[in-house]
């Protein structure tokens, strides 16, 4: 009989900042992007950005997300963790259509809760692959 | 071509780039040599995707866009069991493919 490894708590917290990080990230790089001027000129674009804090903010959130994405990744198989912070997709699906107005029908709500239930039967399985067992079905 | 389809297009590239990114990553810290090299090329994939991506936020709602990113799901689950032997369980791909349906709801309204 096999038996499920331990799941680390340190695994636990990372993807949950991961999600956290992935959250906020996505809301404020689009509230970012909507401020740069639609005028066409890629030069003024690049002078918004580097004048604009909330780009700033992106990179920064990009690179603590980067740096605890390595922690993850130590701690858990690739095709494991990066289903698992699909969740953020949720996340700011809601948040997008609270703070942003962004419009929402139905369908999207369902496609919604499928996301959750793939999350869950991804939650399921094993962590890490043990030495030796990397044939999947 | 329409804004629309334009930016589904472009998050689509981002998803391929995602898959190859994050594998350069993972090796990174399976202790491979040179170490540094992966990582190295993994951050410059993962940068030429955030600049793609920013441009297609300007032609999608962030949640849409957001959305159709998670197909990277399918490239990242295939590169891992492909280039990093990781056990990809029945489970694992049911779970993938509820994703994935659930992807193509919302971004059928766009």
């Amino acid at each position: 009989m096999r038996v499920r490894n331990k799941f680390p708590l340190k695994l636990a917290v990372g993807l949950l900042v991961a999600i956290l990080i992935d959250t906020a990230l996505q809301l404020v790089w689009k509230s970012a992007v909507l401020t740069v001027p639609d005028d066409g000129s890629p030069w003024l674009n690049v002078q918004a950005v580097l004048h604009n804090p909330l780009f700033l903010l992106v990179i920064f959130l990009m690179a603590c997300q980067f740096f605890n994405w390595l922690m993850v990744l130590r701690n858990a198989d690739l095709s494991y963790a990066q289903p698992v912070t699909s969740l953020s997709y949720v996340t700011v699906f809601f948040l997008s259509v609270h703070y942003l107005n962004e419009s929402t029908d139905v369908l999207q709500i369902a496609g919604i809760l499928l996301v959750l239930a793939g999350v869950w039967f991804i939650s399921q399985t094993d962590h890490v692959t043990r030495f030796g067992e990397h044939r999947g079905v | 071509m329409s804004q629309t389809s334009l930016g589904v297009l472009l998050v689509i590239i981002c998803t391929l780039l995602e898959g190859v990114g994050q594998v350069f990553l993972k090796k990174s810290v399976l202790g491979a040599v040179r170490w540094y090299l992966w990582i190295s090329f993994g951050v410059v994939i993962l940068f030429l995707e955030t600049i793609i991506y920013t441009k297609a936020l300007s032609f999608l709602d962030v949640g849409a866009a957001y959305t159709i990113s998670s197909l990277n799901l399918i490239s990242v689950t295939l590169m891992s069991r492909c280039f990093l032997r990781e056990r990809v369980t029945r489970m694992r791909w049911i779970g993938i493919f509820l994703i994935s349906v659930g992807v193509g709801l919302v971004v059928a309204r766009t």
